[in-house]
């Protein structure tokens, strides 16, 4: 009894851990014996382990210390125990990133990757790969091909999963395995087999047509391994994602994943299941099977399988509802399931499909468990919530206390987050329920410990606080932030009192006071927005108030810092014109879609949508062209267009369009693929037919453009100087030297080609090539301030849109075609109206404001009144005219 | 046996059969052709299958009843300064030289004085063999012009001795490797007395 007590005590103190008390210095002093001879190989298997200990604890080693470490263990070679070698080749993996001079143990590792002693092979090429750079893999190269189509599959795999991590500093040598890579895909072995499709798919991913060929060839032969027909699974369902619903091409594509539906491996139904449900393309026939075996598991003895069915389940919910109901009776079962992960997702995914009348019964049993359950899962259910919230306003109260309440408990950052997202999109959504949340988020921020959190919640409340019945009691909520240790919330609350001062005249005089105060604060960032903002409140002028409070300006941060540094090196007699500084465009919501779910690493199956990374579409190009010197003298790049294709797809020749707007030029940015392997293409450029008014200032061919690669041409127009011949239809075709050439080496046969040509679409360009979408919180205040103002011109007119029959259609059309953001919401029409008015705004090149105001009217078609105010006639006029 | 008798025989290095041998010189001059000779017919690698070393490679062999462990070091630029972490512990140096590279010559000097200067070589009495290798090519350097051309008589601490020898035939490795274990079971006893004069004192 008693040695049991001290037994658990030990284990309490943690003193079962034998290497609790090391400590790098007497260890590295230890390690030392490795210069012995003869090598004691306990002794220094036991140093070794101590070693590897320290490092995964995170102990941070200096280079000079690894070094001698490492040095000293390479001496271990010398000893034939077979344990203390393959700790040595641990120690080298780790030791890789830190010591110098690792390459030393290049040949030691061969002689083992090449030897006899089977147990050495595996692991000595995983160690040699660790300590190889790009210099040096040449003179391994001719190993690593041999171990990939090793008959020893630990062999094979462990060179095939090397190769993969090789391809990162060295991904065209690596190409060069193609072939040992496709022999290895034949392997009998299950590892061995998907190591090797991994390799292969890794090595062609950049080039589509290779995928498609691989993926054609590997379809038709039946993979024994299911790891292999997995990865395969999710290499067809990104090419079919990829080429969208381009024809019939790709049935035999979806017939594969559909056939693997039948497979007798659960890991691949499951997978071709997923697959199946998170395909844009999929159609509710195609649908049936794929949910029928998501149900099936859902009843599966193994939790594994019910969590992946339930999971994938709530991933479609939304989508796919009417599928997804389908399978109700099942996920009612699993609300009681003892693995709360499996009932959370259950539930939730109730609650995405379920009826208005299941939300109380529902949410009563989630609040049963929910402080049982990660934060992960937590997220999940806060997102259930906001779907419901926004399919059933009327419940916002019940939600919104749900929600209030789960802010209070503990809980880490991302879950916070989400529910104070989830409060502020209700918010927008839904304005009865505008007080109710502000008021939980005011109580939210009175204890919140994440400072970027709650200076998200005093912006929104500057922005939503001012409009509300009664403003003045947020204020309370804002200034008790003042009195707080971090200045970032204290400059956040400066900041929204701001706004308050500026919307509110009854306000004002309280918020000078307040402001007065925050001017005596030890924090500079607080006292400068202190100082600004009660200067600018001090004057009494709506209009700054509107620039310079409520709207600020939405520049690039990026472009600025650049262009204010070049006007300190030039000449600076002239002031700084901030106008040259391009406007960052509010991201569309599709936008952030798209980058929220892009995956750059290997394939990995689509789970839920990671955080979206705002980066503006110009500021990726402006890298791109940068390297184009002709492009320099333009000045600041304005705005860049979508893509646009000019051929059709599977042709001979692959062009994509973008158009890049300056201020006094356009620049056209062709994207050119060759696709014929027996063609290279030289002096390759596309000559447009401008429409009346332009002029073309430069062309820029491409020199050369072999099978199967991209090149890029460009064009550089100078804008009309009568703005409204700036939009039009410009003729294009293809022109290049054509060389035949030998498809395998890409060698062209004679020195002579032949000038060809190839006629593309037309290319249109449109008032949004022109106009960067500018987000106002506070549309009406700027339109009233428009009114007022002398310096902008209005235009109206009142046509029909006869092409579409819904008012979303036309708000989208407009919206498109224009290249205005939408204010306010007011993108979003009611259920059931017929009456509805649009709100724009947005920047022309040259700086030109634009506010625009569109009534629309839903009767057979659908009929505008578009109502336009510029700071300059002819850009109010362009868009008034345009439209037509 | 009593243990201190045990003692005795260990420090006498009567029952010590392994030693160290570091094997070093330029870059093809025959380090891994030669130590591949010595190895018994099993490990022996096809002469034409000798790539060059990269890092270092540990090789085993018998010779005289002494079992030997050579560190056979790449003699590239870029290895040649991490020679000096295996100097310490090792019991004998081989220094192989292509007699029929003068070009180099200058360079084998440099590298050997550097290594002579070496604080871990420098204080002890380490035997070191060299091995004026490739004496079957045609411009061969005859060992005692290489002798000269290395100065290798003011090596005054350390016994040395140099052998011609052709790596690819074996001739002149035998008689060369005799010497070094001659001298390194001398070096062993001799260390090995001191430290027991020092036992007995006690
Ligand atoms: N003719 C001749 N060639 C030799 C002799 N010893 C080595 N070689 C060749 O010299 C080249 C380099 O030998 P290697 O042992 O790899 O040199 P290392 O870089 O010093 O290890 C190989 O092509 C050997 O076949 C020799 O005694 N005579
Ligand atoms: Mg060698």
């Amino acid at each position: 009894m008693s040695s049991f007590k001290r037994e658990k005590k030990e284990e309490e103190d943690g003193g079962g851990n034998p290497f609790q008390n090391i400590e790098k210095t007497t260890v590295l002093q230890e390690a030392r014996t490795f210069n012995e001879t003869p090598v004691n190989p306990r002794k220094c298997t036991h140093i070794l382990t101590k070693i590897l200990y320290l490092l995964n604890q995170g102990e941070q080693f200096g280079s000079t210390e690894a070094t001698e470490a490492f040095f000293a263990m390479t001496k271990l070679f010398q000893s034939k125990d077979v344990i203390l070698r393959r700790m040595v080749y641990l120690g080298i993996k780790e030791l890789s990133s830190i010591a110098d001079d690792v390459i030393i143990v290049t040949s030691s590792l061969t002689k083992d990757m090449t030897g006899k002693e089977d147990l050495y092979r595996a692991a000595a090429i995983r160690a040699l790969c660790s300590i190889t750079d790009s210099t040096m893999l040449q003179a391994i190269e001719r190993y690593m091909k041999q171990a990939i189509v090793d008959r020893n599959s630990a062999v094979s795999s462990a060179a095939l999963v090397s190769s993969l991590h090789m391809t990162k500093i060295a991904g065209d040598v690596v190409k060069r395995w193609v072939n040992e890579a496709q022999e290895a895909v034949n392997s009998d072995n299950i590892m061995v087999q998907y190591h090797a499709l991994g390799v292969l798919y890794h090595i062609r991913k950049s080039d589509r047509l290779a995928v498609t060929k691989l993926v054609a060839k590997l379809t038709r032969m039946s993979l024994k391994s299911p790891y292999a027909v997995c990865m395969l699974i999710r290499i067809t369902a990104k090419l079919l994602e990829e080429e969208g619903d381009s024809g019939n091409s790709n049935n035999h594509l979806f017939e594969f994943i559909d056939s693997c539906l039948r497979h007798k491996s659960e890991m691949v139904t499951y997978e071709a299941a997923h697959a199946i449900v998170n395909l844009k393309r999929t159609s509710s026939r195609e649908l049936a099977p794929a949910i029928s075996i998501l149900q099936l598991f859902c009843s599966s003895p193994k939790p594994t399988l019910r969590f992946a069915a339930v999971r994938t389940l709530n991933q479609v919910a939304i989508s796919h509802p009417a599928a997804v109901t389908a399978c109700n009776i099942d996920l009612e079962n699993l609300i009681s399931d003892s693995n709360r992960s499996i009932a959370t997702l259950a539930i939730t995914t109730l609650l995405k499909t379920g009826g208005e009348s299941s939300v109380e019964r529902l949410m009563k049993q989630i609040s049963m468990f929910v402080s049982e359950i990660s934060d992960e899962f937590k997220v999940v259910v806060v997102q259930a919530i906001r779907a419901l919230a926004l399919k059933f306003p009327r419940k916002h109260s019940v939600l919104m206390n749900f929600l209030s309440a789960m802010l209070r408990e503990e809980g880490g950052f991302d879950y916070k987050a989400s529910i104070a997202d989830t409060i502020i999109t209700i918010i927008e959504d839904n304005p009865d329920a505008k007080e109710t949340g502000l008021a939980h988020l005011c109580e939210f921020i009175e204890d919140c410990e994440h400072t970027s959190l709650a200076v998200r919640i005093l912006h929104l409340l500057g922005k939503e606080g001012p409009r509300t019945k009664q403003p003045s009691r947020y204020i309370r909520f804002i200034y008790n932030r003042v009195l707080l240790e971090d200045p970032r919330f204290r400059a956040g609350a400066v900041s929204a009192m701001a706004q308050f001062g500026a919307t509110c005249p009854d306000l004002l005089e309280n918020i000078q006071v307040l402001l007065t105060r925050c001017q005596m604060d030890p924090d500079d960032e607080v006292r400068d927005r202190a100082t600004y903002y009660s200067n600018i409140l001090s004057r009494q002028d709506k209009s700054l108030y509107n620039n310079y409070i409520i709207e600020p300006m939405k520049i690039s941060i990026s472009a600025l810092e650049r262009s204010l540094q070049e006007y300190i090196q030039g000449d600076t007699e002239q002031a700084f014109d901030i106008k040259s500084i391009p406007v960052v465009s509010p991201l569309a919501a599709e936008e952030i879609q798209t980058i929220a779910q892009k995956t750059d690493g290997m394939l990995s199956s689509t789970g839920p949508a990671s955080k979206p990374v705002q980066a503006s579409r110009e500021e990726n190009y402006i890298k791109e062209l940068s390297n184009v010197p002709e492009l320099q003298q333009l000045g600041p790049l304005f705005k860049s267009s979508d893509v646009v294709e000019l051929t059709e797809s599977e042709t001979e020749f692959v062009v994509r369009c973008i158009k890049h707007s300056y201020t006094k030029h356009l620049v056209l940015q062709f994207n050119c693929t060759n696709t014929l392997s027996d063609l290279l293409l030289e002096n390759v450029r596309v000559q447009v037919d401008p429409s009346e008014g332009y002029n073309i200032v430069k062309e820029i061919p491409c020199p050369k453009l072999p099978y199967n690669e991209t090149g890029t041409s460009y064009i550089i127009l100078e804008f009309p100087s009568d703005l409204s011949q700036s939009v039009g239809t410009f003729g294009a075709v293809l022109k290049f030297i054509a060389k035949d050439c030998d498809p395998t080496t890409g060698i062209p046969d004679t020195d002579e080609g032949y000038g060809d040509e190839y006629i593309l679409e037309d290319l249109e360009v449109t008032p949004s090539d022109q106009i960067q979408r500018v987000s106002k919180v506070n549309w009406s205040a700027a339109w009233d301030e428009a009114t007022e103002a002398n310096n902008y011109s209005m235009m109206n007119i009142v046509f029909s849109l006869s092409s579409v029959s819904t008012l979303e259609e036309a708000i989208k059309n407009v919206v498109q075609y224009l290249g205005l953001q939408a204010a306010e919401h007011s993108d979003k029409v009611p259920e059931g109206k017929t009456v509805h008015t649009l709100l724009l705004a947005g920047v022309f090149r040259g700086g030109a404001d634009i506010l625009a105001q569109a009534k629309l009217v839903l009767a057979d078609t659908v009929t505008m009144e578009l109502t336009v105010k510029a700071t300059e006639e002819s850009v109010a006029e362009l868009i008034v005219f345009a439209i037509e | 046996m009593g243990s201190s008798l045990k003692k005795l025989a260990f420090f006498l290095g009567i029952k010590r059969k392994e030693v160290n041998v570091l094997v070093i010189g330029l870059n093809n001059s025959g380090k891994t052709t030669v130590i591949n000779h010595f190895k018994n017919d099993e490990e022996k690698v096809e002469k034409t299958e000798i790539v060059p070393t990269v890092g270092f490679s540990v090789e085993k062999f018998q010779n005289q009843n002494l079992a030997f462990t050579a560190f056979d070091m790449s003699g590239h630029g870029r290895y040649r300064d991490l020679w000096e972490h295996y100097y310490k512990d090792c019991h004998g140096i081989i220094f192989v030289v292509d007699s029929s590279d003068r070009l180099r010559l200058v360079v084998v000097k440099d590298e050997l004085d550097l290594l002579l200067q070496h604080p871990d070589v420098s204080k002890r009495r380490i035997p070191i063999l060299f091995f004026s290798n490739k004496m079957d090519c045609k411009e061969a350097l005859s060992s005692v012009k290489i002798a000269a051309a290395l100065g290798l008589d003011k090596i005054m601490d350390k016994p040395w001795h140099i052998s011609a020898s052709n790596a690819l035939s074996g001739e002149g490795l035998q008689e060369g490797v005799e010497w070094l274990t001659q001298q390194i079971r001398e070096y062993i006893t001799n260390k090995n007395l001191k430290k027991f004069y020092r036992f007995i004192e006690i």
